[in-house]
C-alpha cells in the first residue's frame, strides 16, 4: 500500500481513492451526473 | 527484481506530466474492460437469436482473459505500464462507491459475521503458513511475508509488512509472485467449485472474500460467480483488510525484539498509517445511504459508477499477470503458497459452511 513518502501533504493512494469516490458521490447527489448507465 | 512482476504502485510525482503518463495505460484498461463487457453482451445476444444454449460468461471473466492474453502472448509497451498500475486505485474507488449498495444494518450483520470468521481465519492461516515455511526451509522473513499475504490481503499486506520487518526485496518479490499466481488460479477454480456445489451467492461471496488473498482477485472471483456474490466478497474482504495494521504491527514488534527490524515508536500512529483508508470511505458511503442522502436513482448511478471502476480493475488484473515472469521467481515459495492456499481455501470453506448453519446466511 503506497503511503506518502515524505512528511509533506502528499496523500496515499487509498486517500485519493476515497476523495475521488466522495467527489463522484457529491456530483451524483447534486445532479451534476444525472444518470450513470451500465 | 520487484519491478519484473509489475508491483501495483504508482510513483507520486507532483507534476502534470505524471497524469499525462497515466493516460495510455488507463485507456488500455478501459478498452480491455469494455471489450469484455461487449463480448458478454454480443455472445448472449447472438446465442439467443440463434437459439443456442451458451453459458453466460460474465464480462469480468472476459476482461481478465483478454488482459491475460495480451500480457502473456504480446509484449505490453512500457508507455502503458504506469496507467495499468492504477488498477488498484480504481479498485479502491469502486469499493468506496460500492458502500452505497449496503445499508449500515447489512454491513453490521454481514460485516460482523465476516469479522468473526476473519479472526479465526487469520489465526489458523498464520499458524499453517509458518508450519509450511519451516517444513520447506524457507527463510523466516519470507515465511512471515507469505503468512501475512495469505492470511490478510495479499500484495498490499506484503508491501506493508516488508517495510515494517525490514525484509529483503527478493523475499517480498517471491511472496508477491506466489500470491499473485495463486490469486489468478483462484479466479477460475473457486467459481467452478461454487457452481458444482450449488452454493448460494452469500456463501460463495463470503468464501471468496475470506479465501482469495488479493483484494482485486477476491472481488473478481465473487463477481465472476454473480453480482450479488461479488458484493458480499467485497464486504468480507474489506473486513479482512481492516485487520492489516494489527497483524503487521505484531510482526514488526516480533522482528524488532529479535533485533532484525526497526523498533515501532508510536503504535497508534503505526496502526493509522497501515490502516486501509478506503475501509472508512466504504463505511461512510454506507452511512450516507442509511440516512437517505441519495434517491433510489442516485444509488443506482453510484452502483454503476462502482461497476465502471471495477471494470478497469478487472482489466488490470489480467494485464499485470505474466505467468512467465512469475515462474522465474522460483518454485519453493510457490509450492509453499499453493499448499497453504489449498488448505486455507478448505479451511475458510468449512468456516463459511459452519457460519451458514449457525446464522442461516
Amino acid at each position: 500500500m503506497p503511503a506518502s513518502s515524505s512528511k509533506s501533504f502528499a496523500l496515499s493512494l487509498d486517500t485519493w481513492a476515497v476523495i475521488l469516490a466522495l467527489a463522484l458521490a457529491l456530483a451524483v447527489r447534486f445532479d451534476i451526473f444525472k444518470k450513470i448507465p451500465w | 527484481m520487484a519491478a519484473s512482476i509489475a508491483l501495483p504502485r504508482v510513483k507520486q510525482q507532483n507534476t502534470p506530466l505524471t497524469f499525462v503518463r497515466l493516460i495510455p495505460g488507463i485507456l488500455l484498461l478501459a478498452a480491455v474492460g469494455y471489450a469484455g463487457k461487449f463480448l458478454e453482451h454480443f455472445l448472449n445476444t447472438y446465442a439467443k437469436s440463434h437459439h443456442w444454449t451458451f453459458p453466460n460468461i460474465e464480462y469480468v471473466l472476459w476482461a481478465i482473459l483478454i488482459g491475460l492474453t495480451i500480457s502473456n502472448l504480446l509484449t505490453v509497451p512500457e508507455i502503458f505500464q504506469p496507467g495499468i498500475a492504477t488498477y488498484e486505485f480504481w479498485l479502491k474507488t469502486g469499493i468506496v462507491l460500492l458502500g452505497s449498495r449496503f445499508v449500515l444494518a447489512d454491513v453490521l450483520k454481514l460485516g460482523g459475521i465476516s469479522l468473526a470468521l476473519v479472526v479465526v481465519e487469520i489465526s489458523l492461516s498464520l499458524l499453517l503458513m509458518h508450519g509450511l515455511g519451516r517444513a520447506f526451509n524457507l527463510t523466516p522473513k519470507l515465511t512471515s511475508l507469505l503468512a501475512v499475504g495469505s492470511s490478510i490481503c495479499g500484495v498490499s499486506a506484503i508491501i506493508a509488512a516488508k517495510g515494517a520487518i525490514d525484509a529483503d526485496d527478493e523475499d517480498s518479490t517471491f511472496a508477491i509472485a506466489a500470491i499473485l499466481a495463486l490469486g489468478a488460479l483462484a479466479l477460475f477454480t473457486f467459481p467452478l467449485i461454487g457452481h458444482s456445489l450449488h452454493l448460494s451467492d452469500t456463501v460463495f461471496g463470503l468464501w471468496a472474500g475470506l479465501g482469495v488473498d488479493n483484494t482485486a482477485e477476491a472481488t473478481a472471483t465473487g463477481a465472476i460467480y454473480s453480482d450479488a456474490a461479488g458484493k458480499v466478497a467485497v464486504l468480507a474482504k474489506t473486513a479482512r483488510n481492516a485487520m492489516i495494521g494489527f497483524v503487521v504491527l505484531a510482526y514488526a514488534i516480533y522482528w524488532a525484539k529479535r533485533g532484525q527490524a526497526s523498533t515501532v515508536g508510536n503504535k497508534a500512529a503505526f496502526l493509522w498509517n497501515k490502516f486501509p483508508k478506503f475501509v472508512l470511505g466504504f463505511l461512510l458511503m454506507s452511512l450516507l445511504v442509511s440516512f437517505h442522502t441519495f434517491s433510489k436513482d442516485q444509488i443506482t448511478s453510484l452502483a454503476n459508477l462502482s461497476r465502471w471502476a471495477f471494470l478497469l480493475t478487472f482489466a488490470g488484473v489480467g494485464l499485470r499477470t505474466n505467468f512467465r515472469q512469475m515462474s522465474k521467481q522460483g518454485l519453493r515459495p510457490f509450492v509453499v503458497g499453493a499448499l497453504g492456499e489449498v488448505l486455507i481455501a478448505a479451511l475458510t470453506f468449512g468456516l463459511v459452511l459452519g457460519a451458514n448453519r449457525i446464522w442461516g446466511l
